[in-house]
């Protein structure tokens, strides 16, 4: 028998799968029929995921930079190098990066090496705001910083509203699990400024003004709270601050609801009822790099809090994670202000805790965040530590040639490997132990499955070497000591071990002594019995559309991040199906409604000239019926051509999935 | 006819193991999963295990296989090209009925036409089958819809059948009469072989009760959707529902399309592949040049059912190209596995 089960490791989904193992290939891969989230099924990438571990472009040998050309290096050499450049340089100019694909050990490493050894608190992931803002709004309401409910549960839920996720398209098991719930009655509520996958499959479909999600959770929030239908019981008994989002609700005119959500009152209304009316509901949005921003997020938890579907089987408020281990890289303390599960590096008492572990006095001096280091010019940072990240994301090329130092970590050959002074290879995911956690809080762990198909060292003794280069000998025998290292210092992982999580499919923390089999979802009394309403803006800037500028431009990310995906160019399958759209259309395109086209006189692949207050581009047409008239959308691979529309305007595009921006289109 | 008690039937296995690399149904221990195997330990198999999860149809199309390799280091040097791929006896070891159909219609496709593929003859010669009979039907089983079981009735070496304290084994071959007087197997009398029938009869009369997940009026449909009375609104229907996975194609024991692909391996040196493809993928139809005559995803799906349920294909396989294993029920993340979709057309299902 050669069947070694795994988890998936591109979405944050953790679908199980067995693969068959010669040597060091990867001959078969199958899904997983009885694991309790994927339960049989895997998506396109899954399914090819042999492709992408048997590829030759990995990075076989550790390099160093001479005379601007990497040349072969050994391990000694390269760490010897690392550890010496680092070495010379401030710890408050020194940054990691850390990836969302590493297992759960390597980040906790990682983490260890950033803090204890080269004691700096510059560490982040490579995902961007949005997986943190979902964090915060949830940590700060319920004290729990993940998932509020479960895949699993979600067959219990009688509502699940989608708010402005290609969910079947980024997580594609979630979406099927979403489907399933509708098949069996389930109300499917999707709100969205595109005519999604997920849109022709719910119930309702609200097609909404892009730019206008957070005003449509306002508003159906307000309807709510206007129509009587929120639970009272609940509010008053098991929640704080719900008097100031009401006035917040309040102050919505629902003249101004209808005219720029562009949705009619009596469909909110009708929603909301169904909402309120539901014995359980869940929620669902992205969450990383298509993220909303927090204080969307904050709506939507606000929306299931008033309507007591919090902290109720079949209930929750769930962002999904786009990668397979971000949540695990946030569990694990890769972020500057936080330690471990979620604890604080202003919290004295977890100092003092990690201090006392490893033998050494932390830094409490707060970190920043590497993209903010990295766009202050001139900028702090001086040397930079890179773990797995995806080329897509090289958009501080400039920034990094100013660095005095850079090192890429990584298992894949990659274009950040040209920025770098060191390039360290580790393993293929399938060389060592780990786990991972997805996006429900299900740590899983993933068995070594092959040998090395190089001389190459597995994550977790990269790490383990550079910290005895710099002086510090760390004891893992094995990546299982490292997560008992993990349970002892991180109250939600307590009662997490290699052991355990062998004998099931994975364990959902909390797990410790009053959840020793772990938590399927959260509960009030986890809480003290009170949580509390997310604080929000109250205010719903939207761009506005003009005689000049008649169509709002969305700028898409969820299903697109794929195509620039640096893993999916190194199979066969999956690159040829997510680069599909762009061999069509190599420059780009801009998708319009067969009205907009009718109007221009464009027909499909046309050259036009897409023109925004702030500067213009080229691109070519794609018609679609996915669209409304007055919108358009451009998706997020062409984001180095759509730069120039937004010149001075990076903040547009952190608005994840709601990125809109007016525009005129011009025929050439 | 031969009898062999129960608990002496991995014989067979062992004496097979001797000259064939021997595959059969193991489950998996944590997961409870049964896959069809290569087996070293024949102490692993598990004859009566529910039917495993993936067909063995990887035993002879894996799903990605070197088929040639060639070197070509560059300037004037000639290029070396080989064909390069396995040749091993092999034993198939207690397949189900409907797994046996489906490498019946990939011989069709594979080695019954103009062109015969050689690696696939490669995995196929030599090759030695015991199928075992289904005397319980598991919860997606539709073959007697599809007149594909629970027993084997063509294409074996033997096949087996649970009658109680012994196997009942029916020889297909000369060389499997051949294993049976060498194994010295027990004659077995015309009384044995009503049991087995019996056993047979009783098997189709449990799928009411067993097989609750999946039904397919396979005949009717087949008249409907040859004849063009599918409704397009059901294609529509349907089409929303695809997840564009290829599971569906994955895991049908029929389904052969491929890919070629060539994987790099550095200095010149190239192994040229093949791997498994899907019809519900936009870029298995996508031709040179960007047109795509099935870009809608319903379009890339009803040609999976005009595949799997229409006259014309089925001509080619001498059978309809669907063997009722439901296994595309199974895995399938939307909710369209063939015997659903049997349903919809059926019903001219449009909407839930």
């Amino acid at each position: 028998m050669n069947q070694k089960p795994g988890v998936c490791t591109f979405c944050g989904t953790g679908c199980g799968h067995f693969m068959n193992v010669a040597g060091s290939t990867v001959e078969r891969v199958f899904p997983s029929l009885n694991h309790p989230v994927s339960q049989g099924r895997l998506c396109v990438r899954g399914w090819n995921i042999h492709e992408l571990l048997n590829t030759a472009q990995t990075i076989n040998r550790p390099f160093i930079k001479k005379d601007g050309r990497l040349s072969e290096a050994s391990y000694d050499a390269a760490v010897s190098l690392l550890v010496e450049r680092l070495r010379g340089i401030s710890p408050a100019a020194i940054g990691f990066l850390a990836s969302p694909r590493s297992t759960n050990e390597e980040q906790f490493l990682l983490m260890k090496l950033a803090r204890a050894v080269f004691k700096t608190n510059n560490i982040s992931l490579a995902s961007e705001a949005g997986h943190r803002g979902s964090l915060n709004v949830l940590h700060g309401g319920t004290g729990m910083a993940g998932m509020l409910g479960s895949i699993q549960e979600i067959c219990q839920a009688e509502f699940i509203l989608v708010a402005g996720s290609d969910i079947t398209k980024q997580n594609p098991i979630i979406g099927s699990e979403i489907h399933k719930a509708a098949q069996a009655g389930a109300k499917v509520v999707t709100i969205d400024s595109r005519r999604t996958q997920m849109a022709k499959l719910s119930t309702t479909f609200l097609h909404i003004t892009p730019g206008a999600l957070k005003l449509a959770v306002a508003a159906l929030a307000k309807y709510i709270f206007q129509e009587g239908l929120i639970d009272a019981d609940f509010i008053k008994t098991a929640t704080k601050g719900f008097d100031a989002f009401s006035a917040v609700l309040g102050k919505l005119s629902e003249s101004e609801i209808s005219a720029r959500t562009g949705i009619a009152r009596d469909e909110f209304k009708a929603v909301a009822e169904a909402l309120s009316r539901s014995r359980t509901a869940m929620v669902f949005f992205s969450s990383g790099i298509s993220g909303l921003d927090e204080d969307t997020i904050g709506y939507l938890y606000n929306l299931l809090a008033m309507t007591g579907k919090i902290g109720k089987p079949g209930c929750g408020v769930n962002p999904v994670a786009g990668l397979n281990n971000l949540q695990g890289g946030y569990d694990m303390g890769c972020a500057p202000d936080l330690l471990s599960g979620f604890q604080p590096l202003a919290d004295q008492a977890a100092v003092k805790k990690f201090s006392g572990a490893w033998g050494v006095e932390l830094n409490t001096a707060a970190g920043a965040p590497i993209y903010d280091l990295l766009s202050k010019s001139p900028s702090s940072l001086k040397a930079l530590v890179v773990v797995d990240h995806d080329e897509g994301f090289i958009r501080a090329a400039e920034a990094l040639g100013k660095l005095e130092f850079v090192a890429y970590i990584g298992a894949y050959q990659n274009r950040f490997m040209d920025h770098a002074d060191v390039v360290l290879p580790v393993g293929r995911y399938i060389e060592a132990d780990g786990t991972f956690t997805n996006t429900d809080r299900r740590v899983q762990l993933a068995p070594k499955k092959a040998e090395p198909a190089h001389a190459v060292l597995p994550g977790w003794k990269l790490y383990t070497l550079i910290a005895e280069k710099a002086g510090v000998k760390w004891n893992y025998g094995s990546p299982s000591d490292i997560m008992d290292e993990v349970a002892r210092l991180t109250p939600a992982y307590a009662g997490i071990s290699y052991k355990k999580l062998a004998s099931a499919f994975g364990i959902q923390w909390p797990c410790n002594e009053k959840h020793p089999d772990g938590t399927a979802h959260f509960d009030i009394a986890m809480a003290g019995g009170s949580i509390t309403f997310a604080r929000v803006s109250g205010t719903f800037d939207m761009p506005e559309t003009s005689a000049d500028f008649p169509y709002r431009l969305m700028i898409g990310k969820a299903q697109d991040f794929w195509h620039k995906n640096n893993l999916m160019r190194k199979t066969f399958i999956p690159m040829r199906e997510y680069n599909a759209t762009l061999l069509d259309y190599p420059e780009g395109y801009v998708e319009i409604a067969p009205e907009t086209a009718k109007a221009l006189q464009v027909r499909n692949q046309w050259q036009v000239k897409v023109v925004s207050p702030y500067g213009e581009l080229p691109l070519a047409v794609k018609i679609s019926e996915d669209v409304k008239s007055d919108t358009a959308y451009a998706p997020y691979f062409a984001q180095d051509m759509i730069a120039p529309l937004l010149a001075g305007h990076p903040e547009i595009v952190q608005k994840g999935e709601d990125a809109t921006i007016p525009i005129r289109i011009e025929k050439v | 006819m031969y009898l062999i008690k129960k608990s002496d039937v991995l014989n067979i296995a062992k004496a097979l193991s001797a000259a064939y690399q021997v595959y059969g149904p193991v489950v998996e221990k944590v997961s409870g999963q049964t896959f069809f195997e290569k087996v070293d330990d024949i102490s692993e198999i598990t004859l009566a295990a529910p039917i495993p999860a993936a067909p063995p149809k990887s035993v002879v199309f894996p799903q990605a296989e070197r088929i040639m390799s060639y070197r070509y280091a560059g300037g004037n040097t000639p290029v070396e090209i080989k064909p390069d791929y396995a040749e091993t006896p092999k034993a198939l070891f207690g397949l189900r009925s409907c797994d046996l159909t489906g490498i019946q219609c990939l011989d069709r496709f594979f080695l019954g036409q103009e062109f015969v593929d050689d690696v696939y003859r490669h995995h196929r010669k030599k090759m030695f089958i015991v199928t075992n009979t289904c005397v319980v039907p598991f919860k997606y089983c539709f073959c007697v819809c599809t007149d594909s079981g629970p027993c084997a009735d063509e294409g074996y070496d033997l096949n087996l059948t649970d009658i109680g304290d012994n196997f009942f084994v029916e020889a297909g071959s000369a060389q499997g009469e051949a294993l049976c007087k060498k194994l010295n197997l027990e004659n077995a009398s015309e009384q044995h072989r009503s049991e087995k029938n019996a056993c047979v009869d009783k098997s189709i009369t449990l799928f009411e009760e067993f097989s609750t997940e999946s039904k397919a009026w396979i005949s009717r449909v087949m008249n409907r959707v040859t004849t063009g009375f599918a409704k397009e609104d059901v294609w529509e229907y349907v089409g929303d529902q695809c997840f564009e996975c290829g599971a569906c194609s994955f895991v049908c024991p029929s389904c052969s399309c491929f890919n070629i692909a060539d994987a790099s391996g550095g200095n010149g040196s190239c192994n040229r592949l093949r791997t498994w493809d899907s019809c519900s993928y936009e870029g298995y139809s996508r031709m040179a040049g960007g047109h795509n005559p099935r870009k809608p995803v319903e379009d890339r799906r009803n040609k999976r059912f005009f595949c799997k349920l229409s006259y014309s294909q089925s001509k080619k396989y001498l059978r309809p190209g669907c063997v009722g294993c439901g296994r595309c029920n199974w895995v399938c993340p939307g909710d369209i596995g063939l015997p659903n979709v049997v349903k919809y057309i059926r019903r001219e299902t449009t909407s839930r």
